[in-house]
């Protein structure tokens, strides 16, 4: 899929949500669809094959998010998978956060953490990101199980990572 | 005469004899005749042939002599050219006898010389290669330990990182992150 049609299924996603007025909540669930849709395989594998109707993965996706994510969102990533765009859910979704963001004058902050972050935790992280970068950010915690404890945040190009599996990876390529 | 001497012969009786040793006087006159005679006539006819049959016979003879003499100093001249010979091969064989010993001999050193090079060169290929082998042994080892405490450290670790410890650790990163700037 090229850029364009990235960029052109973002932006008709962000006006969908912005539309239904709560592009924060869809902006926040959607950045987990992505990130869980890259994390899990067996995912990723279901609603990317093209054997199975669109109606049957677009049910996958209904099951999935019920109860679990707004309509809005449920909606929206039945959309792309129903057009068959499955492939490029991540690429899409992040288009549209980087765009909700550039909106709001704001950087995406990806952070990934072992476990879930309080609000306050993520409120302190978020003014900590601020100073340290010199930009307004607009925080999105990933539980990335992966990363065994500590934090990595991503701002535009910056990296900052504290993780114990870094740690470890660098302890091994020590030893 | 010869015709009277016969006369007389025929006259006499010849079964009667005047002696019992000696003849008649008429026989020893005509025997005697006839003896001379008969000599007389094998001597000029004879004689030549008798006198040319031992000539030949000399000639024969001393011809055998020089054949043999010649023979015998043909004999001889083989003799000593197969003594020469001899001597020769004799020389010959302690000659190849000598260059044999001499070509086994630097047989042997020059055997002795590649035999020795290549236990020398054998050693040194053993010796690299016990210190290549213990330096691909420690090698191994290394990274057998390496590779078991590249698996066994992470989980070891999220086995021992409480939940405490992992609030710690973002709390840690929050403050780190907080005092960049």
């Amino acid at each position: 899929m090229s850029k364009a049609s990235i960029e052109a299924y973002a932006r008709a996603l962000f006006e969908i949500a912005e539309a239904e007025g709560h592009v924060d909540i869809v902006e926040n669930e959607l950045f987990r669809v992505a990130r869980a849709f890259e994390s899990n395989e067996q995912l990723r594998s279901t609603l990317t094959d093209a054997t199975i109707p669109a109606d049957r993965r677009q049910n996958i996706v209904d099951q999935l998010l019920g109860g679990k994510a707004s309509n809005t969102t449920t909606q929206l990533v039945s959309l792309v998978v129903g057009s068959g765009r499955s492939k490029d859910l991540p690429a899409i979704i992040d288009t549209l956060v980087k765009r909700a963001s550039s909106e709001k004058e704001l950087e995406v902050a990806e952070v990934r953490s072992a476990v879930e972050l309080s609000a306050d935790q993520q409120k302190r992280l978020a003014a900590a990101l601020t100073k340290a970068t010199g930009k307004q950010v607009n925080l999105k915690v990933v539980v990335d199980p992966a990363v065994i404890g500590g934090l990595v945040a991503t701002v535009g190009d910056e990296v900052i990572d504290d993780t114990v599996r870094t740690r470890l990876e660098q302890l091994k390529s020590r030893i | 005469m010869i015709v009277r001497a016969f006369s007389l012969l025929a006259a006499e009786d010849p079964t009667v004899t005047h002696s019992w040793l000696l003849p008649e006087t008429a026989e020893i006159i005509y025997g005697g005749l006839a003896s001379i005679l008969v000599f007389g006539l094998l001597y000029k006819f004879a004689g030549p042939l008798a006198k040319k049959a031992l000539v030949a016979r000399t000639e024969r003879i001393q011809k055998e002599l020089d054949g043999a003499a010649q023979a015998r100093t043909s004999s001889e001249t083989d003799a000593a050219d197969i003594r020469k010979t001899l001597g020769d091969i004799d020389s010959e064989r302690t000659r190849l006898l000598a260059e044999a010993d001499a070509q086994a001999a630097a047989l042997i050193v020059d055997g002795r010389t590649r035999i020795a090079s290549e236990i020398a060169d054998l050693e040194a290929k053993a010796a690299a290669d016990l210190v290549a082998a213990q330096g691909r042994g420690a090698e191994e080892l290394r990274s057998e330990i390496s590779l078991l405490a590249s698996r066994a450290v992470p989980a070891v670790v999220q086995a021992t990182l409480t939940d405490q410890t992992k609030q710690d650790l973002i709390e840690a990163f929050i403050s780190s992150v907080g005092a960049m700037r």
